[in-house]
């Protein structure tokens, strides 16, 4: 029984932290795809800087990978992956592949 | 649910006790609420970002002026390429879409024990935080025979507006063969290459319309921003055209003569057919007046949250800063403003926190379909900010890889004026 009580607090408080993280993820992907918007209109406007709306995580990561390596070439776009953290790379493309921002 | 902090808590117990005068009143009160002063890139962008991220913040921009004009990308439309509309940018979607209460009037002054930022025409706003972006002011008293009322004549058109469009009608009428003279500040200024991109693109102009015109740029130092790259591009596009005397070179400008349109050096005093002195600035007057700025004239702020040092509880942002290695740059003014309004946010409504990123980046044009571009990281080491990554553009890079930046330019233009004000 005790066990049993532990093992349900346990599940209630991941609950609670997943609610939690899931706001502070909401959060940090709202403030890092800020960055982004300085020069990527989040209208998908495309004039000369591509859009980055409705980019898949996936082609979202691998492309910031190939931008830390400089793999692809950009300024601007090496200093910004070198700047963010494998996790928070994660962060910004699962925010940015998210319905209703 | 997030966790209530004291203030909105307070903020709470005071709706529920005006609950009695009526709900559109209680909920009011029951706002955080923030007043930006200065509505140039640094202010737009940090009642954007915290209107934007926090429903619970009540947003007031102060800006005396309709519309901002940028000074980035003005030297296009000096040269022809660009028209003066396409750099005036409204406040009317940072209301619309976003709920910022704009306010055109003049700031006269802060109370930080009141908490209460009174207006020139008389109310007092109360605030929970305020932000201050007062752009730069210029040290009239460090140039001899230079004033406001000699930029009627010499603009300095340092600020985009009135004097951008008088300085291009002195280039339009100036006849051919005349000479331009270009007076460089002393470091620290607005925006490093812009004095650079200015003689270039008016040499771009001179090329096609009065091609016997020459520049010649009278400089405070001897050294500039991306000089190599400069240099080079001169040589390839204006050869003969633009000449740089360093200050060792004139020994120092020394006085500004608006009659004879002149500038007088240590060595020599050169005749100019137009003339543009770009005075030593400063940080914005509303800075001086109300002790944010300290004896370098620039106002020193904390690196993450962006407050001053000098007046707790009022932040500022902007070229006004005394950032350690961060540029004033329009971009970093953007990249300054959302680091405060999320600091801001945190601490008005308890959302979370996160690292702080701050980047500039800048695009420089040396002709029409020939830019450079750099990009810096920055981050907060020990009460300043230093220089984490750097990259600009190489004098051996291809003509293609610079119609690329040319073209990236224009779309960036259009990307961040839509970041800023919606």
């Amino acid at each position: 029984m005790r066990q049993i009580i532990a093992v349900s607090i346990a599940a209630a408080s991941l609950i609670i932290l997943a609610d939690r993280s899931q706001a502070a993820d909401r959060d940090g992907g709202a403030q890092l795809a800020a960055l982004c918007a300085s020069c990527h209109r989040p209208d998908a406007g495309d004039r000369g800087i591509p859009t980055i709306l409705g980019m898949g995580p996936e082609m979202f990561t691998r492309a910031m990978l190939a931008y830390r390596s400089s793999e692809r070439p950009s300024h601007i776009m090496h200093a910004v992956a070198l700047s963010l953290s494998d996790e928070e790379i994660a962060t910004v493309a699962r925010y940015l592949a998210a319905p209703n921002k | 649910m997030k966790p209530r902090t004291r203030r909105e808590f307070g903020c709470l117990t005071g709706a529920m006790a005006l609950a009695a005068l009526g709900p559109r009143l209680a909920a009011s009160e029951a706002k955080a609420r923030v007043v930006v002063v200065g509505g140039g890139i640094g202010g737009a962008t940090v009642a954007k970002y915290l209107a934007a991220s926090a429903r619970m913040i009540e947003v007031t921009l102060v800006e005396p002026k309709p519309h901002y004009t940028t000074c980035f990308f003005s030297n296009l439309y000096l040269a022809g390429l660009r028209s003066f509309e396409s750099l005036k940018h409204g406040y009317e979607t940072l209301g619309r879409r976003y709920s910022v209460n704009v306010i055109h009037d003049s700031v006269a002054a802060i109370d930080p024990a009141g908490k209460t930022v009174e207006l020139k025409s008389g109310p007092k706003l109360p605030y929970d935080r305020v932000v201050v972006a007062p752009g730069i002011a210029f040290k009239y008293d460090a140039l001899a025979g230079y004033d406001e009322a000699a930029t009627e004549v010499i603009p300095h058109a340092w600020n985009a507006g009135p004097q951008t469009k008088l300085l291009r009608q002195q280039l339009e009428s100036m006849e051919d063969g005349g000479v331009f003279v270009l007076v460089a500040p002393p470091n620290p200024f607005r925006c490093p290459p812009a004095p650079y991109e200015r003689a270039s693109l008016v040499a771009c102009y001179f090329k096609q319309h009065k091609p016997r015109a020459k520049i010649l740029i009278l400089d405070a130092k001897d050294n500039f921003n991306s000089q190599d790259l400069f240099l080079d591009a001169w040589e390839r596009h204006y050869r003969g055209m633009i000449e740089w005397l360093p200050a060792q070179f004139t020994g120092g400008i020394k006085a500004i003569d608006v009659r004879e349109r002149s500038v007088k050096t240590a060595s020599e005093t050169f005749k100019a057919a137009v003339a543009n002195v770009i005075p030593p600035q400063m940080a914005g007057q509303f800075a001086q007046q109300i002790g944010l700025a300290d004896q370098s004239g620039w106002c020193p702020v904390d690196p993450t949250t962006f407050e001053s040092k000098l007046q707790p509880g009022i932040h500022v942002v902007g070229d006004a800063t005394s950032a350690g290695d961060m540029p004033k740059s329009a971009f970093v003014a953007n990249s300054q403003a959302k680091a405060c309004a999320f600091a801001i946010a945190a601490s008005l409504t308890g959302s979370a926190r996160l690292a702080s990123h701050l980047f500039n980046s800048c695009f420089t044009f040396l002709a029409p379909d020939d830019a450079v571009s750099n990009a810096i990281s920055f981050e907060p080491v020990a009460g300043t900010i230093k220089i984490a990554h750097s990259f600009v553009s190489k004098v051996e890079e291809s003509a293609e890889t610079r119609r690329r930046a040319a073209r990236e330019a224009e779309g960036w233009y259009d990307a961040f004026t839509h970041d800023t004000f919606g």
